[in-house]
């Protein structure tokens, strides 16, 4: 009994560093609050300072209901060798209840390529500039602020998690929409991701809408037209090509009519290779089972060959022996 | 200075592979000597306990790889073919060395005095750091890209998943076998 508690007290001193520490691997895309800058590391009072520079880009004003794009943009980029850097989208920086769907934002996309508030990337070598953008769609009249906020490891030793965030935030008027504004339909959603080799038609519905024009681009490239039909009343398609790799690639519209020409923002559709899945209780169960199936396999083999001995009563590895 | 998962995993990775190549080393030796091959036929009780005592760490130690293999491993869940059938050979191997462990335990040395019994207890030992040797070449392909036994075009891309009531029944009569085994030896 003696020796089963020490080993146990080992095992769990073994792992007593590894989960209190941070997670050197990231935690994955999730919607989540700026505390969890400290959370995810374990305790925030030990977080260093980054020297990073975080500047949130946003128009001044958007109409309520329709879509518009955040810019989170990390300079002087220092993070650990494996470059990963993770960043956040807030509405404040209480550090608890600070998501932008607290204040009523709905994140459509970002350039990550899901819907969530923090994304991780991997920084290359070299790289000291970074920028991901979300889309949003605008909440109730009022105004807001949006803050963008970082976390990160460092090479200096100290395996400090390092935090850092914006020291303005973007300061956004959200205004009633114009009776006669050319818009998307509230209700569309664009798409944000596809398999790499599938072409994409996307289906617009829009109001107030009389022409329609479409641009796509690979992210930061030169933008390119694309042909869009009308389908009736207030329904467009339009075709995006394939990527032959997993990349982004933009693409927004020019909607037209009685009211003030607009312009969507830049819509962010992310091809990925054909993604694995797996069951995971099948492949529990199928685990088990083959540690049993081999296990018993074995020794019954055995038991059909040899006979149980009770010689070398001694023997450590005998029933009854000493260990 | 705290310690990854990572580092703790390439730490217990070495301890698990270590121990499971110098049994199944020491197996081939056993079961060599116990046929009276290379003149071996004297060191049968050395190579016994050798295989025997490195396999029983190797067996310590592997939770351990599994645990911070999990914690070090990027994204949630295991969602990569790799780990399936790292998972899968990890767990394959593990219930073989249990099997050798718990049939040396419950036979004794006399085992090796019978020609079938050594043998395959020979090829048990051996089987299973086979497995592990492959368990571990598959963890060097999913984390460098590259590994040892790339040489021999091993199939690490394809996952045979039984369907849940086939394991269900493997489960039941793994059990099954065990409990008649035990009734029978009383």
């Amino acid at each position: 009994m003696n020796r089963l508690t020490t080993l146990s007290i080992v095992f769990l001193l073994l792992f007593a560093p590894t989960l209190g520490s941070a997670n050197p691997n990231g935690v994955g895309e999730g919607t989540f609050d700026a505390q969890c800058g400290g959370a995810c590391h374990g305790d925030a009072d030990m977080n260093k300072s980054s020297s990073s520079i975080v500047t949130v880009e946003a128009p001044d004003t958007v109409y309520e209901g329709l879509l518009t794009s955040v810019s989170i943009t990390v300079e002087q980029i220092e993070t650990t060798q494996t470059g990963l850097l993770g960043i956040f989208l807030l509405s404040s920086m209480n550090g608890a209840g600070d998501t932008p769907s607290d204040q009523g934002w709905s994140i459509v996309s970002n350039s990550g390529g899901g819907s969530e508030n923090y994304v991780e990337v991997t920084v290359n070598p070299g790289q000291s500039k970074h920028t991901v953008t979300w889309t949003l769609r605008a909440p109730s009249v009022g105004t807001y602020a949006l803050h963008g906020a970082i976390h990160h490891g460092g090479q200096d030793g100290s395996d400090a998690p390092f935090f850092g965030a914006s020291n303005t935030p973007a300061s956004i008027d959200v205004q009633t929409v114009p009776e006669d504004l050319p818009r998307l339909d509230e209700a569309f959603n664009p798409p944000v991701e596809r398999t790499v080799g599938e072409g994409t038609t996307v289906e617009l519905t829009t109001q107030f809408v009389e022409g329609l024009r479409v641009e796509w681009r690979v992210a930061g490239g030169e933008p390119q037209e694309v042909p869009a039909t009308a389908n009736g009343d207030e329904t467009w398609s339009f075709e995006l090509p394939a990527s032959l790799q997993p990349s982004v690639i933009e693409w927004r519209a020019h909607l037209s009519g009685e009211g003030p020409e607009q312009t969507t923002p830049w819509f962010q559709l992310k091809s990925e290779e054909p993604k694995w899945s797996v069951d995971e209780t099948t492949a529990y169960v199928q685990s088990i089972a083959m540690l049993l199936a081999f296990m018993a396999g074995f020794m019954a083999l055995q038991h059909r060959t040899s006979s149980p001995s009770k010689a070398y009563e001694d023997d450590m590895f005998e029933e009854g022996g000493e260990a | 200075m705290m310690v990854s998962a990572g580092t703790l995993h390439v730490v217990s990775t070495e301890l698990t592979v270590g121990a499971f190549a110098m049994a199944g080393l020491a197996f081939l030796l056993a079961g060599l000597s116990s046929h009276g091959l290379l003149g071996l036929q004297r060191h049968l009780n050395l190579m016994d306990h050798v295989a025997h005592f490195a396999l029983a760490f190797g067996l310590l130690a592997m939770p351990m790889a599994i645990l911070t293999g999990i914690q070090a491993s990027p994204g949630e869940g295991i969602d990569h073919p790799l780990l399936i059938n790292k998972m899968l050979l990890a767990s394959a191997s593990f219930g073989l060395a249990f099997g050798v462990l718990l049939s040396r335990r419950t036979h004794g040395v006399t085992l090796w005095d019978d020609t079938w019994g050594s043998r395959w207890q020979t090829m048990g030992g051996m089987a299973a750091s086979g497995l592990i040797l492959a368990t571990a070449s598959i963890g060097g392909t999913f984390s460098r890209g590259e590994s040892l036994l790339d040489m021999f075009h091993l199939p690490y891309e394809q996952v045979p998943i039984f369907p849940i009531w086939l394991s269900g029944i493997i489960v039941m009569m793994a059990l099954a076998n065990l409990a008649m085994m035990r009734r029978s030896n009383a």
